[in-house]
């Protein structure tokens, strides 16, 4: 590619530095390209400050009609890639047209920024937040650089958790009653429960507890929707009998789970079922799937 | 040496239930190489049982034999010693030592052993020995009063005979004993 | 499939053996690296091969064990937090991880093991989530070894609570809390095995889960362990918890093994005090439990307990033990109605076992025992279960042995009323029992209403029942019960004669009931019974005769013991026998009886027991062998009569006189009559000498022995025996001894004579007979030998020639 980027190479670097990017927490993202980048980790609301050094290229000036930075929320659906909708832009113009012979540093500030929506990486979406800097030029086309950053938004303890307690069954055959202590966990929450066997005339071989995320897409006749299974917990070996019951501890930690992300935007939504599955020994299953709600604790130093 | 165990008129069951323990607890199997009764066992138990001490058993009849093959008198050689068998009851009057000599030379024995006066006697004589080992439970006798328990081994070694008396006298066993040796000129 | 091959099965372990060792092994190299996160991983796998289905669990406890040894090692990694520098706090949370059940909760036991040892978190906290978690696995098999490895690895911690000081009451009770739930779960996975798979493959389950039952009872024997399971928590929280669990699983295997488990683990004392706790249960088990070996192993473990240990009575007393064990029985026979009769009376003989171990003193005790029997018993007719009726054969025995004999078992009411329950043939078997009891102790029973209560006992061998078909019953085995009477009836006795006379005619009431097949064998025994009542009176009294006789009813009651009196009883007993008929018995007793008369100076008495005599030898003997017997015994009683007067005295020997010259063959004739010479000559100072009457005996005799020569010459060609003239010979030479007038030295002389010529005569024609030879030889050597000897004697014998 070196020809192609001699032929095209730009005439300056442009590099994006955060202020507090010494000590911000860096968390890791994935690139498009597949790789994983250490990238500053934001919260809404939080001031985003740093500043632009255009750097020409030895003996080269920058021509330019202006410079530029937004920072961009954006949502990119797969089937559409490359096709990125801003539910959130926002511009900062650093200089007036001109020419830059030599090094020139810009300082910027987006203050109190309003980050509503994590940044997600799911399988058919993803919403990424970026800092844009556009050094426009009329012929030979703008210099345009990017940097990404995370976004996460916690949330406190909720007020209301209740938890999840229900009876299921088929007729004469499995009655169960189910119990999960909340039915809103942290991501390094434990769900502690307990299943109830009321009913047992089927021979049960196992049982296990799923959680599956699913991310939905789209919106009407468009509506795409994606399940995984992220957690196959074996909860119980072998067949109980009537009244027993069996525990549940499932320590969340271990999953790479993200938040529950309702309607974001209209464009997508991610959810997460504790599903239980019974399977008998003819290998058919029984199952029963409550949703829950995944959110990003608080963490207390 | 042989060992001759001597006894009679047991008579089991009608006078007495059992031969006593302390006479069983003696009798054991394996010691005695001949049994002569006298008779009156009177039944077949005691024939058994006597047979399990020794199976060279020798009986003749007494009056309240229940087994009637028994013979009246029996005569055995052991040793250099002739023995001669007989109850008594048939020997008139009852017990009387001549008369006894009478039928031991009849019979020509070295020892003649009889019953039925239920009294323990051994006699030497020119004639040889005549004996009576007396009642082996002390059973009732309307010759005899105060019976009690006797039998006799023999010790036949050569010429001589070692004649033990075994009595039981309020619950203790006394033996006694008399020896008797033979002349080689009484031969026959 | 049908079942599964012995091959697979092998090869289905071994296989699972290689993945355990494959694993092992990098778990190893893990371990020696200090990397936790592959330790656990290769760990997990490892105990992945315990996930199984398809081995049984025989050949699981194999794979298992395998296991259980990598376990230790691993254990002993964890423990060390310098090598994989992780607290054991987030160990436990870590290994929890793991997505398989099986794999996760052994590690998180092992981990639990070491999170408890090292004491950073109280143990019961540990233990109690520990016991929680190990719910998810409920396949039975797997299920049981899981808890089993969890009864293993806390075993140390819960047996140390106490003796490392940290044991309060509570502690304690979270650690028995925890067994026992472990317990629970293990028992219902234990249960459940039998509930799954087809019938036809019931046998073998059935062996298997019995290979099992050894898993879920090693809790309990924890329990019994831990040393602050004092009395009051046992009664308190363990037993009623177990107990909960023993009744809950409603099996009968784990029923049955439970309780003998609870019997054998658990301190003596502790029984004693929750007996009711324990008893109460009974009656819940399911109907096929083996209660009775449960109560019988329970009073077993009680007596022994007893036995060896005496102070511990008074608190069987005050506990009141036998009352809980015996209304227990009860309440178990009342709840199980379709117990089999045979059940009932086994229960009873453990708790009469029981009793006469621990309390032998308690006759009422034990009457209350056969009284519970009879209870049950008299709801239907006799018993036929053979079974049944061996059992109450035991029941019945056991006084028996305990207290040496009958005497004691004799004072219990409802002892005769077991026996009537009886059928006939168990009846005598019952009887022959308490008579070789009585024998064999040698007890003495020593009053008349004793030996009545007796034959009340041994009825079935005294006479005919009703039902009783005599033709059923071997003629042996009669015999030998008959012989069995006549010995008992020895061990009757008192030495007071009127309670004494009191015993005999309660003895002749029974056994006159007895038939003429009994009589034979019962009444001899009875009649010398009775001479030596008299025999005791004469020593007791040597004036018998003049002691002045009661008028009294025809019964024994209020008799005063007299010899006259016993001479009717012995007379009555005697003629019983003319039913049988027995003559030749009944002739001997006469005689005995006679001699006995003659010994009491009662001549009118002895003459009518001579007549009897002589009565049944004409009528009844005719026998000729069985005469010459009679005879003999005939003359050698009246020989040694002296109470007869001059008139009685001749009527008799004249009597016996022609009896013996009727005899039917000529030696015994001729035998018999020189023995009747001894009957006119009676050697003793007082006795008769009628020298002349000797003689003629004598020579009678002489007459008969030249008639059988004759007679031997005629039929035979030659000579007959000269033993009877030798024997003649024989008692000249007696009387010649004796001083008998009569015989001379020239009849001697002659009689020599008359034998050596018929010895001559005889001799060419035919070889001489040795015997006769001997026997004159030595008669001729008798006298050689007295003509030696000098004195009187030898003068007297000086002339004859020999």
């Amino acid at each position: 590619m070196n020809y192609l980027l001699g032929a095209f190479k730009p005439s300056c670097n442009v590099s994006i530095a955060f202020s507090d990017g010494k000590t911000r927490k860096q968390v890791p993202l994935k690139k498009e390209n597949g790789q994983t980048v250490l990238v500053p980790l934001f919260q809404s609301q939080e001031n985003i400050t740093g500043k632009i050094t255009i750097d020409p290229l030895q003996g080269k000036k920058v021509d330019h009609n202006g410079v530029k930075i937004e920072l961009l929320g954006q949502i990119e659906m797969y089937f559409d890639r490359g096709n990125f909708y801003d539910f959130t832009s926002l511009v900062r113009e650093l200089d007036v047209p001109g020419e830059i012979y030599e090094r020139k540093t810009y300082p910027f500030e987006f203050s109190t920024v309003e980050m509503p929506y994590e940044t997600y990486n799911g399988v058919n979406v993803r919403l990424r937040y970026v800092l844009k800097v556009t050094i426009s030029r009329g012929y030979a086309g703008s210099i345009v650089e990017y940097q990404d950053f995370v976004v996460r938004n916690y949330s406190p303890l909720p007020s209301i958790n209740n938890g999840i307690k229900m009876e299921v069954g088929i007729e004469d055959c499995l009655h169960i009653e189910f119990e999960y202590n909340k039915s809103k966990y942290h991501l390094k929450d434990v769900i502690i429960g307990k299943i109830y066997f009321l009913l047992v005339r089927i021979k049960i071989k196992n049982m296990d507890l799923e959680i599956r995320r699913r991310e939905s897409t789209g919106s009407g006749a468009n509506t795409h929707v994606e399940t995984e299974t992220l957690a196959k917990y074996e909860l119980m070996d072998g067949a109980p009998v009537r009244g027993e019951s069996i525990p549940v501890r499932l320590f969340l930690s271990p999953y790479e789970l993200t938040p529950t992300h309702r309607n974001i935007n209209n464009k997508f939504s991610v959810k997460y079922y504790l599903n239980l599955v019974l399977v008998d020994e003819e290998d058919r299953r029984y199952f029963k799937q409550q949703e829950i709600t995944i959110y990003r604790l608080q963490e207390t130093t | 040496m042989v060992l001759v165990l001597a006894l009679g008129d047991l008579h089991i069951p009608h006078r007495a239930p059992d031969l006593p323990e302390k006479f069983k607890s003696m009798l054991v199997p394996g010691k005695i190489q001949h049994i002569i009764c006298t008779g009156n066992l009177c039944i077949k138990e005691v024939h058994d049982y006597l047979k399990t001490i020794c199976p060279d058993l020798h009986i003749t009849r007494g009056e309240y034999d229940e087994e009637t093959r028994y013979p009246e008198t029996k005569t055995l050689t052991i040793g250099q010693f002739k023995l001669g068998l007989c109850h008594g009851h048939q020997v008139i009057p009852w017990g009387d030592l001549d008369s006894l000599a009478m039928m031991q030379r009849q019979l020509d024995v070295d020892i003649l052993v009889t019953g039925h006066t239920h009294q323990f006697t051994a006699y030497k004589h020119e004639g040889g020995v005549v004996i009576n080992p007396g009642s082996a439970t002390g059973a009732y006798s309307s010759i005899t009063y105060d019976v009690n328990p006797s039998f006799v081994l023999m010790d036949i070694d050569g010429l001589r005979v070692v004649v033990y008396v075994y009595e039981l006298i309020d619950g203790e066993v006394k033996v006694d004993k008399i020896d008797f040796k033979k002349t080689t000129t009484t031969a026959h | 499939m049908l079942s599964v091959g012995i091959e697979d099965e092998e090869k289905w372990l071994a296989e699972g053996i290689a993945g355990i060792q494959h694993n092992a092994f990098y778990m190893h190299q893990a371990m020696d690296a200090n990397s936790l996160r592959e330790g656990l991983k290769y760990s997990a796998q490892m105990l992945s091969e315990l996930r199984t289905s398809k081995l049984s669990p025989h050949r699981y406890y194999e794979l298992y064990m395998r296991a259980f040894d990598e376990l230790r090692m691993l254990e002993i990694f964890f423990k060390d937090e310098s090598r994989h520098g992780v607290t054991v706090v987030d160990l436990y949370e870590l290994v929890q991880h793991a997505g398989n059940i099986l794999p996760r909760l052994y590690l998180l036991c092992t981990v639990g093991s070491v999170y408890m040892k090292s004491k950073e978190v109280p143990a019961k906290e540990v233990l109690k989530d520990l016991v929680e978690m190990c719910r998810g696995v409920q396949h039975p098999i797997r299920g049981l070894f899981l808890r089993h490895y969890l009864a293993q690895v806390s075993r140390d911690i819960l047996l140390d609570i106490n003796s490392e000081g940290e044991g309060d009451a509570d502690t304690v009770m979270e650690a028995v809390e925890f067994v026992l739930q472990n317990f629970t779960e293990m028992n219902k996975l234990w249960v459940r095995i039998q509930l799954q798979g087809p019938a036809r493959l019931r046998e073998k389950q059935e062996k298997e889960r019995s290979e099992l039952r050894d898993l879920v009872g090693k809790n309990l024997h924890v329990l019994s362990q831990i040393e602050g399971v004092n009395l009051e928590m046992y009664k308190q929280t363990v037993l009623p918890r177990v107990l909960e669990q023993v009744v809950n699983c409603k099996d009968e295997l784990a029923q049955y093994y439970l309780m003998e488990c609870i019997i054998q683990v658990f301190p003596d004392e502790y029984h004693l005090q929750t007996l009711e706790t324990l008893l109460g249960v009974c009656p819940q088990l399911q109907a096929t439990v083996d209660i009775r070996m449960v109560l019988s192993q329970l009073m077993d473990r009680l007596s022994n307990y007893a036995v060896s240990n005496a102070d511990v009575i008074p608190e069987f007393l005050h506990v009141e033990a036998f009352a809980k064990l015996s209304n227990a029985i009860g309440k178990v026979i009342e709840a199980q109605v379709d117990m089999p009769i045979v059940g009932a009376i086994t229960l009873y003989v453990s708790l009469l076992t029981f009793t006469l171990r621990v309390h032998p003193d308690r006759l009422d005790y034990v009457d209350q025992i056969l009284g519970a029997c009879v209870k049950k018993l008299s709801s239907q007719p006799k018993i036929e279960d053979a079974r049944a009726t061996k059992q109450i054969v035991m029941l019945l025995s056991a006084p028996l042995e305990k207290y040496n004999g009958i005497v004691t078992a004799l004072t219990l009411s409802n002892y005769p009323r077991v026996m009537d329950h009886l059928d006939n043939a168990t009846n005598k078997v019952m009887a022959m029992v308490i008579i070789q009891s009585i024998m064999k102790n040698n007890s003495c029973i020593s009053t008349a209403d004793k030996v009545d209560v007796l034959f009340e006992l041994i009825k079935g061998l005294i006479k005919d029942l009703e039902e009783a078909s005599v033709d059923e019953l071997d003629e042996e085995d009669f015999k030998e019960e008959q012989n069995s009477v006549a010995r008992l009836l020895h061990m009757l006795h008192n030495d007071d004669p009127g309670e004494m006379l009191k015993i005999i005619c309660t003895v002749k009431k029974h056994i006159l009931c007895g038939g003429p097949n009994r009589l034979p064998f019962t009444v001899p025994p009875l009649i010398f019974s009775a001479l030596n009542l008299i025999r005791q009176l004469q020593n007791q009294d040597g004036d018998v005769v003049g002691e002045e006789q009661h008028e009294v009813g025809d019964e024994a009651e209020e008799m005063h013991a007299t010899p006259k009196k016993i001479f009717q009883i012995l007379n009555q007993l005697i003629e019983a026998l003319s039913s049988v008929p027995a003559p030749e018995l009944a002739l001997r007793l006469y005689l005995e009886c006679a001699e006995a008369a003659n010994d009491c100076d009662l001549e009118p008495v002895a003459y009518e027991f001579f007549t009897q005599a002589f009565i049944i030898y004409e009528e009844d003997i005719a026998d000729s062998k069985a005469q010459v017997t009679a005879i003999h015994l005939i003359i050698g009683t009246l020989q040694r009569m002296n109470v007869f007067g001059v008139e009685n005295r001749d009527t008799l020997t004249h009597k016996a006189t022609g009896y013996s010259a009727k005899l039917l063959k000529k030696p015994d004739q001729c035998r018999a009559v020189y023995a009747c010479s001894h009957l006119f000559w009676v050697d003793d100072p007082e006795g008769i000498k009628d020298g002349e009457r000797v003689l003629l005996c004598l020579k009678r005799a002489l007459r008969i022995a030249n008639a059988a020569q004759q007679m031997a010459n005629v039929t035979r060609g030659s000579s007959g025996p000269v033993t009877l003239f030798v024997e003649i010979l024989n008692k000249y030479l007696y009387y010649f001894e004796k001083g008998n007038q009569q015989i001379t030295n020239a009849a001697i002389q002659g009689l020599i004579e008359l034998i050596t010529t018929e010895l001559q005569t005889d001799s060419p024609s035919a070889n001489p007979a040795p015997a006769p030879d001997a026997f004159f030889t030595s008669t001729l050597r008798y006298i050689q030998f007295q003509k030696q000897k000098g004195g009187v004697m030898g003068e007297r014998y000086d002339s004859i020639n020999v």
